[in-house]
């Protein structure tokens, strides 16, 4: 048996874009194909390459990480290797049965019972009736569902739901496993199963091919970094190595990007506006590229056109993902708006900067603290990337640095 | 053509899985249950035995009418059931389809085992009529089978076509049933092939489902076998009905996911 898991070689996927919600009709198809017919020039429909010319290969009991930003054919790439859609052009090869963390679920029928749905699922995973009937006590205990297993999974809440998706995908006992963010599923145990899930998998020499935003994750399981953008692969190597260049790309990326201004107010009184936002380092120095523990400063320039009773400004951080990591607020008490003003600066000191290596987006934003009605707000206002010596250092994981120490007694 | 009668064997279970699913979501919090695949021929045999024997006096070779009549309802509301819900199989599973791969004529086999069982049901009521009018089975009923086969095979080749061309256009699924209707009245259902004039005949016996539903008649009441000549003409056109029906399925299969 060969030892290469996984062969692409020159995968292109071009997708033609429909305009709308509808689906083509069949008189629009007849029209083109007439005019095909009568010599007539058809005007060529948009087309859209979400992948080009992706070659790499994998051996078995490799976990290759997943890289890049949104849209840039992660998904695609994942749909090819698991056979939904074919490749335009180029071909590859899949040693193994292949599994999927990526649609858990996708075929529960919600009528259906628990009971019935592991079988359901399970065939079109793969599993022969055979299969599921022997693991299916594992598979139940696993969802911790084991109380409503006869009854139709519509009314289990989302997380039983997807406890038993993810249960019944691990339980397929695939060679090559594609995942996708599926560590930020469920609550706080599950999340730990499904880690230990992982782990036991990468032990029994399963080639795994992770996604994931967050970029501590990818080097703590890869080895292998791909990162792929528009479509073609960047960068194809040794983790950090890639992690680290994809770092570096963003931040470049950032700073020419511009920040998206959204205003929720439709009323047209806005009493309050945020004309400009700003980072920079202690020194004053215009920067969004940090090391963990470093100081950021970041002035909000904002404009008043009355004296504002409650006002409260706030900045919230997320990770390339979209998801919000939580972030500060100013207290209404202490922070006040008393008089119309065209030009006034508010500084926010982030000291010491508790994140970990990765990139982040900073949203900003001022709203009434009553209706909690945004006045003004600013998504992805700012990039924040984290990198560097301390930034290097592995001893923290997940997106929040915590200042610890460890003392062991002898 | 090979390619889909293994995946028939290896996915066997899948197609189980599918079948069970659509036969318990479609009973699940229904009153009837099951009975309701009874009730579609049944008041369609005694609409038809009103409509067709009593005010039209329609012949049925001798045959007593509601017999007559059921024992082509049940095979011709498999056929169309299996159609309209073959036809828009791909475009209801659309969510699995965009996301999981498996092969995607098992949801089409699905349709015709879950048709199948309604068939089965819908042919106790047969079996009363059968008492009721004290006609024996003889041998030839044994004819079934065969017949039964081709049908299915014919449906699984019109479903492959239709659900294909239901993923690109929608404009199928309003026009079927108004083929499927017309179709009914272009094979012997409420009718005998006897009163076709004969110079339409040869034209008629095209539809494949003709000799088959006259088929059934003839091995269940009459006791006799089918009327060979144009069931091997069904046969031929089912063949080729259903290789090309399939290889355009497995040829359109493959995009399914990017335009559904």
């Amino acid at each position: 048996m060969s030892d290469t898991a996984i062969e692409l070689s020159g995968v292109s996927k071009r997708y033609r874009l429909r305009r709308g919600w509808q689906v083509t009709s069949l008189k629009d198809e007849v029209g083109r194909l007439t005019a095909r017919f009568l010599g007539r020039a058809v005007q060529p429909r948009e087309e859209f390459w979400a992948l080009r010319d992706v070659s790499f290969s994998l051996t078995r009991g490799e976990v290759l990480g997943l890289i890049g930003m949104n849209g840039a054919g992660k998904s695609t790439l994942l749909k090819i290797l698991s056979r939904v859609t074919v490749p335009t052009t180029g071909s590859f090869v899949t040693n193994g049965r292949l599994g999927s963390l990526i649609e858990i679920g996708a075929g529960f029928h919600p009528d259906l019972t628990g009971r019935e749905n592991i079988f359901l699922n399970g065939s079109i995973m793969g599993m022969t009736r055979r299969e599921v009937q022997r693991k299916f006590d594992q598979i139940v205990a696993f969802a911790e569902v084991e109380r409503f297993i006869d009854t139709p999974i519509k009314y289990y809440s989302s997380g039983m739901q997807m406890r038993l998706g993810f249960a019944v995908a691990a339980h397929t006992d695939p060679e090559i496993l594609l995942i996708d963010e599926i560590l930020a599923v469920g609550d706080a145990s599950f999340q730990a199963k499904c880690l230990n899930k992982l782990a036991e998998l990468k032990d029994q020499d399963k080639t795994i091919i992770l996604v994931s935003h967050n970029l501590t994750n990818i080097t703590e399981h890869a080895k292998t970094v791909l990162w792929i953008d528009h479509g073609t692969i960047r960068m194809f190597g040794e983790s950090d190595a890639v992690v680290d260049a994809y770092l570096e790309h963003v931040s470049a990326d950032m700073s020419a990007e511009d920040s998206h201004h959204e205003a929720r107010d439709s009323s047209g009184d806005r009493p309050i506006s945020l004309l400009d936002v700003a980072m920079a380092d202690e020194s004053e120095q215009p920067q969004n590229r940090f090391d963990r523990e470093d100081t950021v400063v970041i002035d909000l320039t904002y404009s008043a056109s009355r004296p504002i009773p409650g006002v409260v400004f706030g900045v919230s951080v997320h990770d390339l993902h979209g998801y919000d990591l939580g972030g500060v607020v100013t207290d209404p008490d202490s922070i006040k708006v008393t008089a119309p003003v065209d030009h006034a600066v508010l500084r926010l000191t982030l000291s010491p900067l508790l994140f970990n290596k990765g990139a982040y987006t900073l949203d900003v934003y001022v709203l009434d603290p009553a209706t909690r009605r945004f006045y003004d707000l600013r998504r992805r206002a700012l990039r924040l990337l984290v990198d560097g010596h301390r930034a290097a250092l592995r001893e923290s994981t997940g997106y929040v640095f915590y200042p610890h120490r460890w003392e062991q007694s002898k | 053509m090979r390619e889909t009668i293994v995946n028939l064997f290896q996915h066997w279970d899948l197609i189980l899985s599918f079948a069970l699913r659509d036969i318990k979501a479609r009973y699940k919090q229904s009153a009837l249950g099951v009975a309701w695949a009874l009730l579609q021929p049944l008041s369609m045999m005694i609409v038809f035995t009103l409509v067709f024997s009593l005010f039209a006096k329609v012949p049925s070779d001798g045959i007593p009418y509601p017999v007559f009549a059921y024992s082509a309802l049940i095979f011709w509301t498999f056929f169309s059931n299996a159609i309209s819900g073959g036809t828009g199989a791909m475009v209801s599973n659309a969510p699995l389809i965009r996301k999981i791969y498996f092969p995607r004529e098992t949801l089409l086999i699905a349709v015709l085992l879950a048709g199948l069982l309604d068939l089965g049901v819908a042919s106790l009521v047969f079996v009363g009529l059968l008492f009721y009018y004290k006609i024996s089975l003889s041998l030839a009923a044994l004819w079934v089978i065969p017949l039964l086969l081709l049908q299915t095979v014919l449906t699984f080749g019109v479903i492959s076509l239709t659900s294909a061309i239901h993923v690109n256009f929608r404009d199928i699924g309003h026009g079927l049933p108004l083929v499927v209707q017309l179709w009914m009245f272009a094979t012997p259902v409420a009718y005998p092939i006897s009163v076709i004039p004969s110079w339409l005949r040869p034209f008629y016996l095209l539809n494949p489902m003709a000799p088959i539903i006259d088929g059934y008649r003839r091995a269940l009441i009459l006791g006799a076998a089918p009327d060979l000549p144009s069931l091997g003409m069904s046969f031929a056109i089912t063949v080729i009905v259903a290789g090309v029906a399939v290889s355009v399925f497995k040829r359109a299969e493959r995009t399914f996911a990017d335009v559904i």
